[in-house]
């Protein structure tokens, strides 16, 4: 069963990420800012990540960049949270090495069929 | 059990984001020109409004986009946060609340505050831009009829699979959308000695035969579109199951991959390192949780201490130190645990800055609100349920202690009244006092008030510290008029009986001139104290240790001599003392060797003489129902390790009592 | 759970008999959480008599109140039949568990509303408050007290003896 980390500091965002992605079948785990992301993907084997951008602490943008220097990371998907109008930030994600995004606000289903997809099942 | 449902989890946010977005901007009106606060307060309008729409609080999206957007300039330098700026949001924060809270709004308020915002956003600098709507919703891919074929040619940026991109699941995508032949492209692999690994060098041709529409195969690519190169031409001869013709050499329209260098990003900057705004590291805990934790290491604590017996009476060395190191244990988790609960009162006066500032308006008087032992702590819950006695106090003072700016002039004080709200420790205590430089408790009013009641027969003589004490009675109010701020039935009454339901006290002070004070105290600790166990004839109490000063033995000849006084003295000083086999009618003789307890609270002492002294004991506190609490000389009631129970006594009705001069035995009331 | 003016629901309730001094009494079979056997009791000075005492019941504090003096019975030693009756009362909107003290427990049993009757006003050597209504089950007369209005009273009887005392088995 994959397993998926979803990084953001809003508890109402990770709890409807964790309920589309588990019933789904994935086992989701939480982190709550860019620093706790990093700590807890080196701790754990994730399949996929999925982060908000705009977090305390460290924010998401920061956290993709520390990601992607570590071996472990490098091939992981990630996934970014971002609102439809700020192309300067998925330019700046994608260049940090994210994968794809996903548009807020966002549909669940919506959510489940970008992960589906990027994780080819 | 805490909500599992996003939208009430939500619904909790929000409120903590509002009340981020208020303290940052009360702060901004301190210090426009931080730009730290100013990204503070963008930040979380952008959650707030970002969430809201997930949950479908449109219309708290909806006005809160615009604030957003305001300082969204402000963050960019486009517009400057003047005081009116901050002005309007800060008006605006009761629509959001209302809005967040799902309460009916009256659309013409929001209406009319955005007009503000927009106006005051012109004068600072920046002509208002129309708010872009929501995202928009993906479209729906018409559905083409009929089957197509299609030449899918692509190749991915080298470094896509560092990005965790993976080509495999795309073709899977491909294959899930029709037959396909696919067919890799292997010419632009180097030679093994420059190959890296970790790039891909692949590409690929593939001829896939659907019915799905050509925006379904560039929805594959999605994420990659920008950095690929992908040719999709329509094959139109009947081609479907034929042997896919050689390609011809793919024609690289080959945009530069992307630099993968990170430019400079303020964000980042800002986000790392410079003070983490108001996070820190911290675990967000439903309170009740807490609760039942606190229950379970209550529990601990009798199952220890009834170990500790057992170890106490037998000679199994092993046991006795398992059960020492246990006690220990214990008592660490128990400290562990009170400090998980306690929470800065900080929190709490945070709360009534916003409260000054809306009365300093209402009533039109200048308020200066002053705190001070902001760092001082408390029990989680115990700051809840003072948040609104503390409220109605601050608002008597504002309503009825402080004058209006003409009248301190005239009286030769300066304009700006003075609320003092402080915080601090006294021993086992916090001490809460809020005081006002105003014009005092005027006692004709309050003697009035008190006939007027029946809480007094006119003429009466009665001490000045009781005349203040009526105040706090049932259906006593002196307002002239009761105020929209303060008459709401919320009296002084129920702050006391609030008070007192925390085991706490007040009192009510107000000497001439110096306009009035009401001091809270709150024993610091609920549920787990250390306790000092003690015998009055056969029957134990526990007496709490931080109130307990010392120890000493009533010697046979003190006795003698003290029978039909209670005052011994101690050191030179004279302490007062009560038999407490008198107070609890006790039956049999006494111990031939009593001991007396010192104890004191407030600053009064008292001596209790008990039989025997039987050591410490970490005494769980259970309450006692209302027909025992009543009594007023215990306060709870605790399970020792052999199952009895011993009654906890309540030191302050023990040292008030010794101000009478001899305490009769209780008597129950008739 | 208090008792009221509905206690008997479709005519009938179920009630938990017991004996105080020789005279039956019954409560709503509801609000008994547990009858348990003599527990040490821990006495608390300045507590009024009729709820004088706390015992330990699994952990939690509980007062200890007896009837019997709220009816000016006599409180007899304890023997092998006595027990605790533990009931949960609502006080100020809150379940209070409360022991009440019993010479003797009998059973669950019905008790119809045809076979009640409302206190006498006179000739009753009880406060009438304090009584719900009487039944009559066989030669017996059962008693159903007020026990709300026995705790908001905190069990003072009144001053002064009733006239006569009724006549029961």
């Amino acid at each position: 069963m994959p397993s998926i980390l979803t990084v953001d500091d809003s508890a109402s965002i990770r709890q409807t990420i964790k309920i589309a992605l588990s019933s789904e079948g994935y086992s989701v785990s939480e982190a709550v800012d860019g620093a706790d992301g990093v700590a807890k993907a080196d701790a754990g084997a994730y399949d996929l990540i999925v982060t908000d951008l705009n977090m305390p602490i460290m924010d998401g943008l920061t956290m993709i960049r520390e990601l992607r220097k570590k071996p472990a990371h490098a091939g992981t998907p990630i996934l970014f949270l971002t609102t439809e109008s700020d192309a300067d930030m998925k330019a700046q994600a994608k260049a940090a090495g994210a994968t794809g995004w996903l548009t807020k606000p966002f549909d669940p289903d919506q959510l489940v069929k970008i992960v589906n997809k990027v994780l080819a099942r | 059990m805490s909500s599992t449902d996003p939208v009430e989890i939500f619904r909790v946010e929000a409120q903590e984001l509002l009340e981020q977005i208020e303290q940052g901007l009360l702060d901004l009106s301190h210090n426009p020109g931080d730009k730290e606060l100013v990204a503070a307060v963008f930040r979380a309008l952008h959650t707030l409004k970002g969430s809201g729409a997930m949950f479908g609080f449109d219309a708290l999206a909806g006005f809160t986009h615009h604030c957003e957007t305001a300082f969204d300039r402000v963050r960019k330098g486009e517009v400057k946060a003047t005081p009116d700026l901050v002005s309007a949001v800060l008006n605006a924060m009761d629509h959001m609340r209302a809005l967040a809270e799902g309460r009916p709004c009256d659309a013409a308020v929001g209406d009319a505050l955005l007009v503000e915002l927009e106006h005051v956003v012109a004068a600072a600098g920046g002509a208002q831009t129309p708010a872009p709507a929501a995202a928009a919703t993906p479209a729906q891919p018409a559905r083409d009829p009929g089957l197509t074929t299609w030449r899918v040619v692509f190749t991915l940026a080298q470094d896509v699979l560092i990005n965790g991109t993976r080509p495999l699941p795309m073709l899977d995508e491909l294959r899930g959308l029709g037959p396909c032949q696919i067919r890799a492209l292997i010419d632009a692999i180097p030679p093994l000695e420059a190959l890296t690994p970790t790039n891909c060098h692949l590409g690929w041709e593939v001829v896939l035969t659907t019915d799905q529409p050509r925006s379904a195969i560039e929805d594959v690519f999605m994420f990659v579109i920008d950095d690929m190169t992908l040719e999709i031409t329509e094959v139109k001869d009947s081609a479907a199951d034929a042997v896919v013709e050689a390609a011809p050499p793919v024609a690289s329209a080959a945009q530069p991959v992307a630099d993968a260098e990170p430019h400079p990003d303020p964000a980042a900057a800002a986000g790392g390192d410079a003070k983490a705004a108001r996070a820190d590291a911290s675990v967000r805990v439903p309170a009740q949780r807490l609760d039942e934790l606190m229950d379970r290491v209550g529990e601990l604590v009798i199952a220890q201490s009834r170990l500790k017996q057992i170890a106490g009476a037998s000679q199994d060395m092993n046991l006795r130190s398992v059960a020492e190191e246990i006690e220990h244990l214990a008592s660490e988790l128990r400290d562990s645990m009170m400090s998980v609960r306690m929470v800065p009162v900080a929190q709490l006066f945070s709360r009534f800055r916003r409260l000054i500032h809306d009365l300093a308006r209402d009533t039109g008087k200048e308020i200066d609100l002053i705190t001070e032992g902001e760092t001082t702590e408390l029990d989680k819950t115990v700051i809840e349920r003072l948040a609104d006695p503390l409220i109605h106090l601050i608002r008597n003072s504002a309503d009825h202690g402080l004058e209006t700016p003409e009248e301190r002039l005239a009286a030769g004080k300066p304009t700006k009244g003075r609320i003092i709200l402080a915080a601090r420790q006294a021993g086992a205590e916090v001490v809460i006092t809020v005081k006002d430089d105003g014009r005092g408790v005027n006692r004709d009013r309050v003697r009035a008030k008190a006939e007027e009641n029946g809480l007094l027969a006119p003429g009466a003589a009665i001490g000045d510290a009781e005349l203040l004490q009526m105040i706090f009675q049932p259906g006593f109010s002196t307002a002239a008029k009761v105020t929209n701020l303060s008459g709401r039935g919320v009296g002084m009454d129920v702050v006391k009986r609030t008070i007192e339901g925390l085991r706490g006290s007040l009192e009510l002070s107000s000497p001439a001139g110096e306009g009035s004070q009401v001091a809270l105290r709150i024993p610091l600790t609920l549920a787990i104290i250390d306790g000092l166990l003690v015998r009055v004839g056969t029957a134990r109490y526990v007496i709490p240790l931080s109130a307990v000063e010392e120890c000493l033995e009533l010697t046979p000849e003190q006795d003698a001599r003290s029978t039909g006084r209670s005052v011994l003295t101690l050191r030179d000083q004279l302490v007062p003392f009560m038999r407490l086999r008198s107070m609890f009618d006790t039956k049999g003789p006494p111990d031939a060797y009593q001991k007396i307890v010192v104890v004191s609270t407030g600053g009064d002492r008292v001596g209790l003489v008990v039989d025997q002294i039987l050591g410490d004991h970490q005494t769980v506190i259970k309450p006692l129902s209302v027909f025992h609490s009543e009594v007023g000389a215990f306060s709870g009631a605790t399970i020792l390790g052999d199952g009895g129970v011993a009654l906890i006594l309540d030191v302050g009705h023990m040292t008030s009592e010794a101000a009478q001069t001899s305490p009769a035995p209780l008597r129950a009331a008739s | 759970m208090t008792q009221n003016a509905t206690l008997f629901e479709n005519g009938a309730v179920d009630v938990l008999t017991f004996d105080l001094d020789g005279e039956v009494f019954a409560i709503e079979a509801t609000l008994v959480q547990e009858v348990v056997d003599r527990a040490p009791e821990t006495a608390v000075p300045g507590a009024p008599a009729f709820i004088d005492a706390v015992i330990n019941f699994r952990g939690r504090i509980i007062p200890l109140a007896d009837l019997r003096l709220a009816f000016s019975l006599n409180a007899r030693n304890s023997s092998l039949d006595s027990r605790i009756i533990v009931i949960a009362h609502e006080i100020d909107g809150e379940a209070t568990l409360i022991g009440l003290r019993a010479d003797k427990v009998y059973e669950v049993t019905t008790l119809d509303e045809a076979a009640t009757e409302a206190p006498p006003r006179i000739g009753l050597r009880w406060r009438q408050d304090f009584v719900h209504c009487l039944a009559k089950r066989d030669e017996d007369i059962i008693v159903v007290p007020d026990l709300a209005a026995i705790f908001a009273a905190r069990g003072q009887p009144r001053a002064g003896a009733a006239i006569t005392p009724l006549t029961s088995h």
